[in-house]
């Protein structure tokens, strides 16, 4: 594969990719402070109204899962965009559209008070609120906006696939496993391994899109004629379609990072084969179907729907852990990789997934969700998840992006202090709510029975050793930022992205 | 010990492993081998891994089918004696008492949003639950064996009282 595009193309594309990215990380910053201040709310070291705190908790919710959204979709757009032409001008659309329904999103919770979760089930922003009706329109309307824009991207990436690999026989890479001998033959290569990553947003990720669309439509239309009336089981497959298809989205647009950063540290390729293809069908189909997992407590659900959702849910573990993550180890392995705050990140955030995914397949066994559906063990798995996974992605390919243009990378104690900050705070943190969650104690709640102010007492003080790393971790990507690079920039080698 | 606390105890177990494992596999970075020779081995190790893997899946599912907590066609067809329980902002209605070592069924249903029916046993373990949806009623099979005092928390998120949305009733 060769680097098809120059380097004046790359740059105007660079710039669009650190617009979503540092947008994402900012967003994150100011949600995880948000964060912060509800679990020190539920130690008692903070007193607000539990208006106040609901409305928080949506804003969190929401703004956390987008910030991961586009700091994923900068980076693999990026990604992609090295690989070939790509129009700008969708990128710029959506990052339009994504600002401005944030826009109406944050009308509706800071002077709204709008405060139904971030999974607005229905029909709570209509019944029993404290916010004014405004402020569920505003919220819906600014849901559309960014689905409406993340749908846009998504079929971008699916029209790029497409058209790059030979529709979506070749996207799948169907010859390539099925008729290797001809495909082999005939001089055929497969699509890199990123662009699978790109597949699944192109398919699962325009499905979610829709869905998001159709449910949002449906609660607009509610709000717009309350007359019209909506079936609740509905609504909550597709809310639940949507949210949890969303939020497992996000750590695949990260793998494509994965995919491309770890071998530049490792001196290793990554290639295309057969059974990683085969994991990505495997994926492309569980992102879809697991979330039936999200209903288990909804006994009027048809029974054959929950067998699937604890099969599915296992089953995404197989293509997860004996494919991308073992792929990704194994490339570590004895490959004299070189330890920097990028490859360190990258690494770490292979753990969080699995740590994360092993929360949350206990959690997806249908007797044990009996004891812990709604209780801090469900956030204890997706923070773990998303903080020390899909985040840790993200800074790593940030970071692997700053070494390169720098050609230098941070001081050994730099690392450690950053490391210990992440890793020993986001412990902490993180088993704040699964200790927390062992108790029954349930999430979502202003005021939380014991021993859930005592859990989340440490789970502050984990989350504040952690947001000193973060912070850390920010001042040393300035550094890096504003360090003259050593000589000429990198030459662009054979992976994508590589002008950096 | 309760559920929860022992699903904790093996999460730990998991987490401790896939740490160790990950400390050893980076550490192991400190040498140097060929590609290909790491991944024949690697190869190799996959097959057995995937093997295991999958063979913890399928016991896991067929183990975890007999506990599943959903009514049989008889409970809901009422051979067994059914008791409404009726969700709303935020209070519940239920029975006052119901009986030990009985078979029974709870009848689950909101007059507004989605809530959960939680069902927490004298000792402060959540031992059941069901969501009160509303235009549905959610069959609830349970037997209670301890005699006391049980307290019900809704464990969906209804709105600004949520979590001061509780009940109780006797098991005698």
């Amino acid at each position: 594969m060769t680097l098809q595009s120059n380097a004046g193309d790359l740059r105007a594309a660079k710039l669009l990719m650190w617009l979503y990215v540092d947008t994402g990380l900012a967003v994150f910053a100011l949600m995880a402070l948000a964060g912060l201040a509800m679990r020190a709310e539920q130690a008692h070291w903070l007193a607000f109204a539990p208006t106040t705190f609901y409305s928080l908790m949506t804003l969190h919710g929401i703004g956390m899962l987008a910030s991961m959204a586009v700091c994923g979709m900068g980076a693999l757009w990026y990604i992609m965009r090295a690989d070939g032409p790509l129009d700008e001008r969708v990128a710029w659309w959506t990052y339009g559209l994504l600002l401005a329904g944030t826009v109406a999103v944050v009308a509706s919770v800071i002077p709204g008070k709008f405060g139904a979760a971030w999974t607005f089930l229905y029909p709570l922003p209509f019944i029993g609120t404290y916010w004014p009706s405004w402020a569920t329109g505003s919220f819906l309307v600014g849901l559309a906006l960014v689905t409406l824009g993340f749908t846009m991207w998504c079929a971008q990436m699916l029209g790029c696939v497409l058209s790059r690999y030979g529709g979506l026989r070749g996207a799948v890479g169907w010859d390539y496993v099925v008729h290797a001998k001809e495909f082999a033959a005939a001089g055929r290569t497969p699509p890199p391994p990123y662009a699978f990553a790109a597949l699944l947003m192109g398919v699962d990720g325009l499905l979610t899109g829709t869905v998001g669309m159709v449910i949002g439509i449906a609660m607009f239309v509610h709000w717009l004629d309350p007359s019209v009336p909506l079936d609740p089981l509905w609504a909550k497959n597709l809310t639940y379609l949507f949210g949890h298809a969303f939020a497992n989205l996000t750590i695949y647009m990260a793998l494509a990072c994965v995919y491309v950063a770890l071998p530049r540290y490792t001196g290793r390729a990554y290639h295309t084969s057969t059974v990683l293809a085969v994991a990505w069908w495997g994926t492309l189909l569980f992102v879809a179907i697991a979330y039936f997992h999200h209903l288990y407590m909804d006994f009027v659900q048809p029974r054959p729907l929950q067998y699937i959702g604890e099969l599915a849910s296992y089953l995404s573990a197989l293509p997860t852990a004996v494919v991308s993550i073992f792929g990704a180890t194994l490339l570590v392995y004895r490959s004299g990789m070189r330890w920097t705050m990028g490859s360190l990140f990258l690494f770490a955030g292979l753990i969080g997934w699995l740590i994360g995914g092993a929360g949350a397949l206990l959690d997806a066994t249908i007797p044990i969700n009996f004891s812990l559906h709604n209780t801090l063990w469900v956030p204890a798995h997706f923070h773990t998840y998303l903080l020390e996974g899909v985040l840790l992605f993200i800074i790593g390919w940030v970071f692997m992006m700053l070494e390169e243009r720098a050609k230098r990378s941070s001081s050994v104690a730099v690392r450690w202090l950053v490391g210990a900050g992440i890793f020993g705070g986001g412990a902490i943190f993180l088993l704040g709510f699964y200790a927390a969650g062992a108790y029954e104690v349930p999430r979502r709640y202003a005021m939380q029975p014991p021993p859930g102010p005592e859990m989340a007492s440490w789970a502050s003080v984990g989350a504040i050793i952690l947001l000193i790393g973060l912070a850390l971790c920010l001042a040393e990507a300035v550094r890096l930022a504003t360090t003259r690079p050593v000589g000429e920039p990198a030459v662009a080698s054979a992976s994508p992205a590589a002008a950096s | 010990m309760t559920l929860g606390l022992a699903v904790f105890a093996a999460f730990l177990v998991l987490a401790g492993g896939i740490i160790a494992i990950m400390l050893a596999v980076a550490l192991s970075s400190r040498a140097r081998s060929e590609q290909a020779a790491v991944q024949a081995q690697g190869y190799a190790l996959r097959r057995w891994w995937f093997f295991i893997l999958a063979a913890a899946i399928a016991a896991s599912f067929i183990i975890s089918l007999p506990s599943f907590p959903y009514p049989t066609h008889a409970a809901t067809a009422g051979g067994e004696p059914h008791y409404q329980v009726i969700a709303r902002q935020y209070a519940f209605d239920v029975p006052a008492s119901v009986p030990a070592d009985t078979p029974l069924v709870f009848d689950v249903t909101s007059k507004d949003v989605n809530h959960g029916f939680g069902i927490y046993d004298p000792s402060g373990a959540l031992i059941a639950q069901v969501q009160a949806m509303p235009d549905y009623v959610n069959h609830l099979p349970f037997t209670f064996h301890v005699r006391g005092r049980y307290t019900i928390r809704c464990l969906e998120y209804c709105g600004v009282a949520h979590a001061v949305m509780q009940a109780g009733f006797e098991v005698r």
